[in-house]
Formats: C-alpha cells, sequence, structure tokens
C-alpha cells in the first residue's frame, strides 16, 4: 500500500516510470498552526522535483508526507518513511519542534537529514551527526539585522514576536547581539498568531521609549504589530527577519509596514542583485520551475529553503552514486558523507560549505537587508 | 461468554501481541506503541468519564506534566529516567490532586470547561518556562536503561509498553470489581445517592482525578523516553480532545475500550495518510483531518455508545455464579424494642420565605413501623430529606441513638445505621441487581483502592457477595441477582431499593413512599416484607401518601399538613381526628 | 500603570471583548434551542470574513464549492430519509430548502464576484452565501442524533470544527486576510482612541443581544424555541417541531456568525483557524454569563476581552496562562451562585 501511495505522488511529478531510483522524504506542515509556512516549502520541493528529476541515471522519487504541524506526527511520519518506504533521504519540516523530533529519528536510525527550518544541531559527536540544516541560523539574521540598526543608530530596541519556537530563536538572537554590545533589547513581548489585538504589549514597548522595534512574527501576521505601533503614532524605525516575507503580509501591513528592514536571503530580491551575483541565475530559473508546477509566482523564501535543500541533496547525491547504490545502508553512510563535503555550492539562498561537526553551512553571504518600499521589497545594501 | 473463556482469550490475545515484534514492520510496531501510550490515558479516561460522569478535557496536560519531568530530569540533569518515573509520578498525581480538591465539586459543564480550562492554561505555560527549553522543547532525552540494556528500539520498548498497558488494565478491571470501583460507578447516579450509601463521593470523585492522572503520567513518561523528544505542540488542547475522542470511540466507561480507542484513531489517522494520496493527490495533506472528523462523525452518528458496548451487546453474555456461601459480615447491636431511637425536636426549615417545615416534633422508638403521612405539599419530603441530612435544618434538633444527626453530612448520618430508600427509584440501571445491593454494604467493608487493585479484597468481597444474596432472599428477588437493575418492573425495583438498605445492616429504615406507583398486589406484598422486617426487630420510619396502605401497617402514624405536625397518634386515633380528615379531604368534609 | 494606559487597555479590552460577545451570543441561542455546544461557530465567522476579503479581490471565494457541496449532501441525507418514512410528498418542499435556495445563491454570488460589485453588495453577498452553511450542516452532521448526550453532541461539534478548519484551509489556504474598514471615522474616549469600526461592534454586540434577549421574552416564535430548549418531548406535544426550531436557531445563529464575520474583519487579521480561539474564547464568556443569558454572555465575553488586555500588558507571554487560570475561580464562583438541580445522569 505504501508503495501504491509513493507511486502515486512520484508519477503525479514524473511521467516516466520509476525504475532505479533514489527516495526522498519530506516532510511538511500541510495543515495545522504552521501550514503557512509548511505550504510554501512544499511547493519549493516540487519546483526542486522539476528542476533536477534525474540525479546521475537515477529518478528521485519524492514522497510528501503531512505533519499538520504537530511533533508526534512528525515523529511518526519519519520513522513510517524510513523503516517503511525505505528513503535514502529525510527533508523536512515547517515547525522547530518538528524538525528536532525529526533530526532525532534520523539520528536514531541513521538518515542523512536536511533541516529546512532553524533548529540547533547536536555535533558533539561527529560521527553520529546525520543532519544539517539549510537556512541561515536566526542567530547570524539577527546579527545582520543587529548591524544594520547599529548602522541606522538604533540602540534601543523593542521586540515583540510569537509565542512559539520562531518568537523564541528570534530573541535569542537578539539577546546575542546584546551580548556583543551591538544593541539593547528592552523587550520581550510575545502574541498568538490568532490573537486579535497587541495594543497591550505595543504600549508595554512604547513605555521604555525604543529607537526601534524588533518583529519575531511570521507572515501574515507579522503585520499586527507594525499596524498597532502605527496607531499609536510610533516612529522609530522598525525590523524584522526573513520570516516577514510574504506577499500577504505587505498586503495586510499596508503603509503601517512601509520601511521595514529585514534580513534575508538574496533569493527574495534576485533581480535587484549586481549581475554574475550567485544567486540571481539560479533564482531566475527556480522562479521559472515554481511557476510551470505550481502556477503562481515565488514570492516567499521558505519555498527557496526547500529549493536549496534539494540542490544540496542533488550534489551529495551525484557524489554517493559512485560509491553505493541507492537504497542501502552504504548508500546513505555515502550520502551523509557527502553532504557534509560540500563545497561552494551555490543556492538561490546562500553558497553553502559544510563539513563534520558543523550543522549550518552558510556565511554573511547569505544575507542582505531589504526594505520595503511602496509595497515592494527593495535591495538596501 | 463466561470469565474463564475470558480470561483464556485475555491471555491468547496477549501471548499474540508478544509475538507481534516478529510478524510486523518496525514501523508498525511503533504504531502499537503510540496505541500503547496513547491508551494509557483512554483507560484513565475510561474510568474518569464513562465510568464516573467527569468528562475531563485536560488529560493531554497531565501527559505534558510527566513528559516534561521526567524530560527534566534525565536530559537535562542526568539522572536514570526511573528517578524521572518517580517525579513525574509524584508530580503529576500532586498536581491533579489540587485541581480536583479546587475543581471536583463543580457540577456538569462547569466542571468539564474547568477541565479545558486549566488543560489550556498548563499547556501554554511549558512553552513559557525557560528551563524547560520554551517553545523549542527538550531534545535528547535519553532512552530507558533495564539492566544496562537502553531501550531504544521500537521493538525493545514495545515490551515494556505492553507490559505496563496489560498491568494497567488488569489493576483498573480488579479496580472496578472491588467496593471502591462500585462506588465510582454509582457516580453518575448523583451526589445524593452515593452519600445515601456512606460514600464520600468528593473524595471519590478526587481518587478517580487521580488514578486516571497517574495512567496519564506513565503514558508521558513512556512517551518523553520513547520519541527522546518533549514540546508544548504534544499537549495541547487538541491532543486533549483527541484522548476524549479515543475514549468514546471505544466505549464510554469501557476500559478496553481505551485500548480499542486508541487502536482505531491510530491506525485510522495513519490509513487516511496512506490511502488519501489516492483519491485526492494534490490537497491529500489538508484533506486528512476532513476526512478523519468525517468518519469521526459518521462513527458517532452509528455506534453512539463505542465500539465495545457495540459489539458487547451481540455477545452472549456470562452466565454469573451465585456467590457462594461466606462468613456473615459483622452486624450491629439493634436496640432494645421501645427505646427511644430517633428523636425530632422543633425541626425548621425554610426555602426563601416558605416555611416547608415548621417546628415538627416526634420520637420513633426502636421495632416499631412509623407513617409519616399528609397531603400534597405539607412538607413530607422535606422533613425526609432532613432526617437523612440531604437537607440542612435552619433551627431545632435531630437525634439519633442519643446523638445529634442535625448538620451532619448525608454520609455519616448514613453511617449510623439510617438507611433510606428515594420515591423515585435511584438505582443505577446498568449495574446488575446483585451489585446495586452490594452498594449498599459499601460502609460495612473495609477495603481500599489499592488492595481492590491487587484483588487482596476477595475474603471481604465474598462475604458482602453472601450479605447482598442473603438481602436478596429475604426482599424474594434472588432469581433476579444477575440482571440488570433497569430491565425490573417498578416493583422490584423498590423492593432491590429496599434490599440496598438492608444491606448496609441499618438500626433504621426510612422509606420515601415505598409504595407510589405500585399496582394493588405489590402494595400487599411489600407490606407483608415490612412487617417481616419488624419481626426481625428493625425499626422502620414511611413517609407515604397512601392512606390504606399506611393504615393497615404501621404502629403509629405522624400527620403533616402546609409544614406543621397536626395530628399524631395510632392508626385509629388518626383516622378519626377531624383536623387530619378536613387536610385530606379539604373543604368537602 | 497611568490612568491612560488603563484607558487603551478598557477600549481595546472591550472592543475584542465585543467581537467575543457577538460569538458568545450565537453560542447560547444554539446551545439553547439545540443542546449544541457549537464550537464551530467562531469558524463560520472566520469564513465569512475570509469571503468577503476574496470577494473584495474579485474572486470566487471557496464558500461557494462548500456550500453547493453540503447542499447536495443535506439533500441526499434528507431525501433518502423521506423515502425511507414513505413521505415522497415532502420531496419537492425537501428539494427547495435543501438544495435550490442553497444553489441559487451560490450561484448567484459566482456570476456577481468577478464584477466586484460595490461594498454593501459585497457584504450581503458573503452573508447570503454562509448563512446557509449551518442549517445544512445541522441536517447533515446533528440531526441524526440529536436526541444524543450533551456530551456526545459536543464532541461531534469539535470533530466538526477540525473538519471545517481543514476545507477552510482548502479552500481560503493558509494566509490571514484583513478587509477594507467600514468606515474611517474615529473618536477619542477617556483619551484613548476608538474607531468607528470598533464602536460599530460594541453596538451590534449590545444591539443583538438585546433583540434576541426581546425576541426570546416577548414573542411566540422565541417562546417556542425556549421551550424546545427545556423540554424536546415536551415541545414536540405542545406542537412544536424540535428540528424546525433547530433550524430557524441555526439560520438566526449563522446571520450572527456572518455579521461578526464582517465587522472583525477590517480589524483583525483573519485565518482559516482563527475561529477555534475567539469561538473557545466566546465559550468562556457565554459560561461566566451563565450559558442562558443573552446579556450576561455579552457580558461576560466583554469580561474575558479586558481580562485578556489587561493580563497582555501584565506579561504578554503569560496571558492566556493567565486568562485561562483566572477562569477556574470564575467557574467555581459560577458554580456557587447557580441554581443547583441534581440531575441522575442515565449514560
Amino acid at each position: 500500500m505504501h508503495r501504491l501511495a509513493a507511486v502515486a505522488v512520484s508519477a503525479l511529478l514524473v511521467s516516466a516510470p520509476a525504475q532505479a531510483e533514489i527516495k526522498l522524504g519530506f516532510i511538511t506542515a500541510l495543515s495545522g498552526p504552521a501550514a503557512a509556512l509548511g505550504i510554501p516549502y512544499a511547493n519549493g520541493m516540487k519546483a526542486a522535483r522539476k528542476y533536477k528529476a534525474k540525479i546521475g541515471n537515477e529518478t528521485v522519487t519524492l514522497i510528501q508526507l503531512d505533519d499538520g504541524s504537530d511533533p508526534a506526527a512528525t515523529t511518526r511520519n519519519a520513522r513510517k518513511l524510513v523503516e517503511e518506504e525505505k528513503v535514502d533521504i529525510l527533508i523536512g519540516t515547517a515547525t522547530a519542534p518538528g524538525t528536532i523530533a525529526m533530526a532525532t529519528i534520523a539520528n536514531e536510525l541513521g538518515v542523512p537529514m536536511i533541516a529546512v527550518s532553524p533548529i540547533k544541531i547536536e555535533t558533539a559527536d561527529p560521527a553520529k551527526q546525520w543532519t544539517i540544516a539549510v537556512p541561515q541560523p536566526p542567530m547570524l539574521m539577527a546579527k545582520v539585522v543587529a548591524d544594520r540598526m547599529k548602522r541606522d543608530k538604533v540602540h534601543n530596541v523593542g521586540y515583540i514576536g510569537f509565542s512559539d519556537a520562531w518568537g523564541d530563536l528570534v530573541y535569542a538572537g537578539g539577546k546575542a547581539a546584546e551580548a556583543r554590545g551591538d544593541i539593547k533589547l528592552l523587550t520581550n513581548e510575545r502574541y498568538a498568531r490568532t490573537d486579535t489585538s497587541v495594543t497591550a504589549q505595543i504600549l508595554r514597548i512604547l513605555a521604555t521609549k525604543p529607537d526601534g522595534v524588533l518583529i519575531g512574527g511570521s507572515s501574515t501576521q507579522a503585520a499586527l504589530p507594525l499596524l498597532a505601533l502605527a496607531d499609536r503614532g510610533f516612529k522609530g524605525h522598525n525590523y524584522g527577519l526573513a520570516s516577514l516575507i510574504n506577499p500577504d503580509f505587505v498586503r495586510v501591513g499596508g503603509k503601517a509596514a512601509e520601511g521595514v528592514q529585514v534580513s534575508a536571503g538574496p533569493v527574495i530580491v534576485s533581480e535587484q542583485l549586481p549581475d554574475g551575483h550567485f544567486s540571481k541565475k539560479l533564482s531566475a530559473d527556480f522562479r521559472a520551475a515554481y511557476k510551470e508546477v505550481n502556477g503562481s509566482e515565488s514570492r516567499d523564501g521558505f519555498s527557496a529553503y526547500s529549493f536549496d535543500a534539494y540542490l544540496i541533496f542533488a550534489g551529495a547525491a551525484e557524489r554517493a552514486l559512485g560509491k553505493a547504490k541507492p537504497g542501502t545502508l552504504e548508500f546513505r553512510k555515502a550520502l551523509r558523507d557527502e553532504m557534509l563535503n560540500t563545497k561552494e555550492l551555490a543556492g538561490v539562498h546562500a553558497v553553502y560549505n559544510f563539513k563534520p561537526g558543523q550543522g549550518y553551512g552558510v556565511d554573511d553571504r547569505s544575507l542582505v537587508i531589504v526594505k520595503l518600499k511602496d509595497g515592494k521589497w527593495i535591495y538596501a545594501p | 461468554m463466561s470469565r474463564r473463556a475470558m480470561l483464556i482469550l485475555s491471555c491468547i490475545a496477549v501471548v499474540a501481541l508478544a509475538c507481534a515484534p516478529l510478524l510486523f514492520s518496525s514501523f508498525t510496531i511503533s504504531l502499537f506503541n503510540y496505541v500503547g501510550i496513547y491508551a494509557l490515558v483512554a483507560i484513565g479516561l475510561a474510568l474518569l468519564t464513562g465510568v464516573a460522569g467527569i468528562v475531563s478535557f485536560g488529560q493531554a496536560a497531565f501527559v505534558g506534566v510527566a513528559a516534561y519531568a521526567t524530560a527534566w530530569a534525565s536530559a537535562l540533569n542526568g539522572y536514570s529516567p526511573w528517578l524521572g518515573l518517580l517525579l513525574a509520578i509524584v508530580l503529576t498525581c500532586a498536581v491533579a490532586a489540587v485541581l480536583g480538591a479546587a475543581t471536583l465539586r463543580l457540577e456538569g459543564h462547569f466542571l468539564s470547561l474547568s477541565t479545558l480550562a486549566w488543560g489550556l492554561a498548563i499547556g501554554f505555560l511549558f512553552g513559557n518556562i525557560e528551563g524547560l527549553g520554551n517553545f523549542s522543547g527538550i531534545s535528547n532525552i535519553p532512552p530507558i536503561r533495564i539492566g544496562g540494556h537502553a531501550l531504544m528500539k521500537s521493538e525493545e520498548i514495545y515490551y515494556l509498553i505492553l507490559l505496563i498497558v496489560v498491568l494497567s488494565l488488569v489493576a483498573m478491571y480488579n479496580l472496578l470489581d472491588s467496593r471502591w470501583g462500585r462506588a465510582l460507578r454509582a457516580l453518575r447516579g448523583g451526589n445524593v445517592l452515593v452519600e445515601s450509601l456512606g460514600v464520600n463521593a468528593f473524595q471519590t470523585k478526587l481518587a478517580a482525578f487521580v488514578i486516571a492522572a497517574f495512567l496519564a503520567a506513565l503514558s508521558g513518561w513512556l512517551y518523553a523516553h520513547m520519541s527522546r523528544f518533549v514540546s508544548p505542540a504534544s499537549f495541547d488542547a487538541a491532543m486533549g480532545i483527541e484522548y476524549l475522542m479515543m475514549a468514546m470511540v471505544g466505549g464510554q466507561g469501557s476500559l478496553i475500550g481505551g485500548v480499542v480507542g486508541a487502536s482505531i484513531i491510530t491506525f485510522l489517522k495513519n490509513a487516511i495518510q496512506d490511502y488519501l494520496p489516492l483519491i485526492s493527490p494534490n490537497a491529500a495533506g489538508q484533506l486528512e483531518v476532513v476526512a478523519f472528523a468525517a468518519i469521526f462523525i459518521v462513527f458517532l452518528q452509528y455506534a453512539r455508545r463505542g465500539v465495545v458496548p457495540f459489539i458487547a451487546a451481540r455477545l452472549p453474555s456470562a452466565r454469573p455464579t451465585t456467590p457462594a456461601s461466606a462468613a456473615a459480615l459483622d452486624m450491629r447491636v439493634q436496640p432494645k424494642a421501645g427505646a427511644p431511637l430517633l428523636k425530632v425536636d422543633q425541626a425548621m426549615r425554610r426555602f426563601g420565605g416558605l416555611i416547608a417545615v415548621n417546628a415538627v416534633s416526634f420520637d420513633v422508638r426502636a421495632g416499631e413501623i412509623v407513617g409519616l403521612i399528609g397531603p400534597n405539599g405539607a412538607g413530607k419530603s422535606t422533613m425526609f430529606n432532613l432526617l437523612t441530612g440531604a437537607l440542612k435544618l435552619d433551627g431545632g434538633a435531630i437525634e439519633f441513638s442519643g446523638l445529634p444527626i442535625h448538620g451532619a453530612p448525608q454520609r455519616a448520618i448514613a453511617r449510623a445505621g439510617i438507611a433510606r430508600t428515594f420515591q423515585h427509584v435511584k438505582l443505577r440501571p446498568r449495574m446488575s441487581v446483585l451489585d446495586n445491593v452490594l452498594l449498599g454494604a459499601h460502609g460495612r467493608l473495609q477495603s481500599g483502592i489499592v488492595r481492590g487493585m491487587l484483588r487482596l479484597d476477595r475474603t471481604e468481597e465474598a462475604r458482602a457477595r453472601a450479605e447482598a444474596m442473603r438481602q436478596l432472599e429475604r426482599t424474594g428477588l434472588a432469581e433476579h441477582a444477575f440482571d440488570a437493575a433497569g430491565s425490573l418492573p417498578l416493583g422490584k425495583q423498590r423492593l432491590v431499593e429496599i434490599a440496598r438498605a438492608l444491606a448496609a445492616d441499618p438500626t433504621l429504615l426510612v422509606l420515601d413512599e415505598p409504595a407510589a406507583g405500585l399496582r394493588r398486589n405489590e402494595k400487599m406484598e411489600l407490606a407483608t416484607l415490612l412487617r417481616e422486617l419488624r419481626a426481625d426487630k428493625l425499626t422502620v420510619l414511611l413517609v407515604e401518601h397512601d392512606m390504606e396502605f399506611v393504615m393497615s401497617l404501621v404502629d403509629r402514624i405522624v400527620v403533616m399538613d402546609f409544614g406543621s405536625k397536626i395530628s399524631e397518634g395510632l392508626p385509629a386515633e388518626v383516622r378519626a381526628d377531624p383536623r387530619v380528615q378536613e387536610a385530606y379531604l379539604g373543604g368537602v368534609a | 500603570m497611568t490612568f491612560d494606559i488603563a484607558a487603551i487597555l478598557a477600549v481595546d479590552g472591550i472592543a475584542s471583548g465585543a467581537i467575543y460577545a457577538l460569538v458568545a451570543i450565537g453560542t447560547v441561542l444554539l446551545f439553547s434551542v439545540t443542546r449544541v455546544m457549537f464550537v464551530p461557530f467562531g469558524d463560520l465567522a472566520a469564513f465569512t470574513a475570509l469571503t468577503l476579503a476574496a470577494l473584495d479581490d474579485g474572486k470566487t471565494p471557496g464558500t461557494v464549492n462548500l456550500v453547493i457541496a453540503l447542499a447536495v449532501l443535506a439533500f441526499a441525507m434528507e431525501a433518502l430519509a423521506l423515502v425511507r418514512a414513505g413521505k415522497m410528498k415532502m420531496l419537492p418542499r425537501a428539494a427547495l430548502f435543501y438544495l435550490v435556495i442553497p444553489i441559487a445563491v451560490a450561484l448567484a454570488v459566482r456570476l456577481l464576484a468577478p464584477a466586484t460589485p460595490p461594498l454593501p453588495v459585497r457584504l450581503i453577498m458573503a452573508l447570503a452565501l454562509i448563512v446557509p452553511v449551518a442549517p445544512l450542516l445541522d441536517r447533515i452532521v446533528f440531526r441524526p442524533v440529536a436526541d444524543a448526550p450533551v456530551l456526545v453532541l459536543l464532541i461531534i461539534a469539535v470533530a466538526l470544527h477540525f473538519a471545517l478548519v481543514g476545507l477552510g484551509l482548502l479552500f481560503f489556504g493558509p494566509e490571514g486576510v484583513r478587509t477594507q474598514p467600514l468606515t474611517s471615522w474615529s473618536t477619542e474616549i477617556l483619551g484613548a482612541m476608538v474607531s468607528g469600526q470598533t464602536v460599530c461592534i460594541v453596538i451590534a454586540a449590545v444591539a443583538l443581544s438585546a433583540l434576541l434577549y426581546v425576541g426570546f421574552e416577548f414573542t411566540l416564535t422565541g417562546k417556542a424555541l425556549r421551550a424546545t430548549s427545556s423540554n424536546r418531548t415536551g415541545a414536540r406535544l405542545m406542537g412544536v417541531r424540535p428540528a424546525r426550531a433547530g433550524t430557524i436557531a441555526y439560520v438566526l445563529s449563522s446571520i450572527l456568525a456572518g455579521v461578526s464575520g464582517l465587522l472583525i474583519a477590517p480589524v483583525n487579521t483573519i485565518f482559516y483557524d482563527s475561529g477555534f480561539l475567539i469561538g473557545l474564547k466566546a465559550f468562556v464568556g457565554a459560561i461566566i454569563g451563565g450559558l442562558h443569558s443573552y446579556p450576561g454572555a455579552a457580558i461576560g465575553a466583554v469580561i474575558v476581552g479586558l481580562l485578556e488586555s489587561f493580563a497582555s500588558f501584565a506579561s504578554s507571554s503569560l496571558k492566556d496562562v493567565i486568562v485561562f487560570s483566572v477562569l477556574v475561580p470564575i467557574l467555581v464562583w459560577r458554580s456557587l451562585v447557580s441554581v443547583h438541580i441534581e440531575e441522575e445522569d442515565e449514560e
């Protein structure tokens, strides 16, 4: 039965029958609170699969499962993919807790995994490391934003973020910048995605008289604090991380969101990048593939993480195919080793370099500051 | 099915389950593991919601408290998971005891809503505790070790889960079949009923609540060390609702239903995930929850009481064995005939501006049958409730065997030796007649929860069953001992109530309109029974509407009208009293 | 906390509370007539907002397909029931109510949507589209189990909520919407800015709870509905058909849900799953109000809104912990003051 479902998914994506195949197990949140992130992740994966359907002579079979934003379901799905479907690699998922749960399974069962959400990766014993992460770590994102705050002479910063793992991560990033002495974080206000009002939180922030406010929300509802700040006549600077980049954020935020500065992957403003930038040509290809399979424009950073994860996997798999046959433990080990041996691989978000003992493979090149102007994200170097 | 067949079947099931890892893939076994972990919570809910009637939406929070406790101990502080188990159990039960003490006096949906409220509050709290990893949770929880061997694989922890689930089930079935379990099963009959049996309703509820939390703690401990990761999302309101769904699908009030429900929901979700992409490849993820909810709704539309009762109703029922004779339970020493037993002195009770009982005084002496009569609205029922402690006096005093009982809780009065029946019969309709009568003996037995779980109460139980059987014979109901109480005609149901009262070995039997709704021959049988009881030195006070029935039976009569006593004396005297005639016949006389 | 801040928080709390109040009133209405704790009520409000947002963009809202699918299913069930009962004569009437009217509404909206008619028309379109949803769901989901215990009905309502959230995600997508405000007028009360939209919501909450109170106390239909709620068998004997009373209640409360959805869409970002927490807090408000009184429910909901607003100021991360913890003592108090009737629970 599981084979049937898997074949159904692959048949959807390629018309050729899958004889030799590399199996990719992909988990995302198509429902539940994180669906707003999980669906773009899924779309990006579809685009990546379209962009590069074959690695060497092997077809990639994509098996996608929904975890409903629940880490317990992620765990179950990861086990199912490894134990029932015998996947060669895992990629996922939309929530940080789910991704951590998934990495636990990947390490336990010995399957290479690429995380598309920012998580802390245990690298104490490199021999047991099976997981790497694609996104820019929130620490780095926050650092880039903090550098910009410094340049803008914004020192006292109010923080408001989601009451979830993402809100925690952004706050921790801000705290790290504070420890470096770049900025001073005055508040730690939280709100839920489905809250109807953040007036009280904004009052608290304004009472500390900040120069700027850092937003730790994501997608549409990241606009809620900006709307409340505008209501109360706040004139300072607003900052955010890549999670703000979303067409509905711009639409809902309207005037209130104008001028917000965000650290994001270059893919967001790829058209505006100088010629010869690593992301420019690749992003155009990604967008073309995205439009072809999803019928709409890609305007977010999340789908691009899936795309980059796939590129890293494809690069490593190509090299690993020389060492072992897909579907075997040897292949998984080779894939893991090659993944951790990725050198100067250009993606749409970053140029990736991994090595054993490191969970993240991005550097300063992976982030640019973009500013919202007249409803468009403008590259603001 | 007989008990032996049941036992053999259970053994076969356990052996089959023990062999499962040889037959199924690793993933299927991990699904079994989830079933076991969820089933523990669902068994607790079957006890709490199905048996005791306390609907709890908050069990997920208890699972979370336990999971976080053991994660904190083992992953963050390096202690053994076994120490984590101890901490998980102690902490979870303590939280449950405090919450239960605060909320279990609430009634109906106030209670269920409060479980939802604190369930949500605790769920939201996990993500806000710095030391517990905030919303990201705690990872790298070590596996459970037994004798130096780590239970890493699904197949390894499977046996531990299986063992815990089986032991829990056995303990809970034993418990339901004990003195305490009967009291628990009686809870849905309302506080007045259980308190009249000498049971402390609140304590019983609290104990059930803590036991359900204990099972949730076991589940949380296993969950943390199996998935080796905890985060707040696994213990939120949605999960609390899902546990309740499992208990309901399995069958309200059926312990094994908890296991069945957990299996159905877990495997159904897995099947939906497997098959839905075939029907709708593009929107499978979003439709999963829709399909699941739709199947669940259709299921409840057709099998509202759940799977296990649905199947059980179609199986041949067991023919239980009649209790063997056993040593009699200790008996009270009945007071000497003629000694003053009950003394009501200037009893007063108001409802707002209305005086329902106005300075009523009368006595009952040992060995007599006294009738308390009066037309509708005379205040008889209020007087009755004052005597049994269901209502509190506003003034005056009531003494029983020389001790004041006004102000005492119902259960204390019941234990002092006043046993009652109800005007509207209060039996547990689905329990057998024998079990209903056994409820009456509650105050004469000592076994507690632990003895019940471990089945150390068998000698006492045998004596109690023999006693209940004796009371059934005394009331002529022996042939109905194993029928469901609700299946008997009203006349017989009244007799069951009397048998239940007799099982308490009372000094004074108070009967609330025992003849109401009875046919003529049934009334005559009842009168005969009451005369026999008097011959056995029992004292009877009956509140009755039916003059004819009372006149032929009682030694003395007290007549009330408009809240006051208007007459007292021998039946013939009372019959001749013009005030009584006027009260009964009104202006016509 | 200064007076200014307290005033702003109070206004904010009342604004949120008024939203909860609209939903709470609908919850009480449905509970008192049908004994169903209609958990998906908040979802209906959210769907109305999402429908309006789609209409604003000139798109065909997903609700159109939802209504058509529900209508077909409901009519199929009703037709089957009628055929089985041998009441073929009633088929045309059933077809009219369960099939023709809802589908006509859905098709009309579909035809009109691309033209982006003026705002008042769009409001009516959104409302007209959402009103059939609850009565159709009643026919499909609750009618077959009308005599079930309250707990079973509650659990079914919860399952229905999950189904609707899934459908909402499918039809409307994961992103939130915020529609154009109905008015840009605003005023200052006690030093706090109050938007015209908030005033509209408060007025709607007060007016609707008063209207329902009067309607139920003083009109024949209202009395019939109340009779159904207190005793189904009794009501049937008196010639009130519980099913019909239920349908009236569902239509009324759908209108309420629709109105609240239209009113909150411009002040809050509404997601496909926003309904749950709004519904939950409204439910809490309704309980505080005693579950049977409309003004009580409205006041209870405003208490929740205020509590939430001040708790957010005290500690925003612990806001929900505070709101739901405070609820427990409130419940204990409510339980003490409410008239206690011992009920025997016959499984």
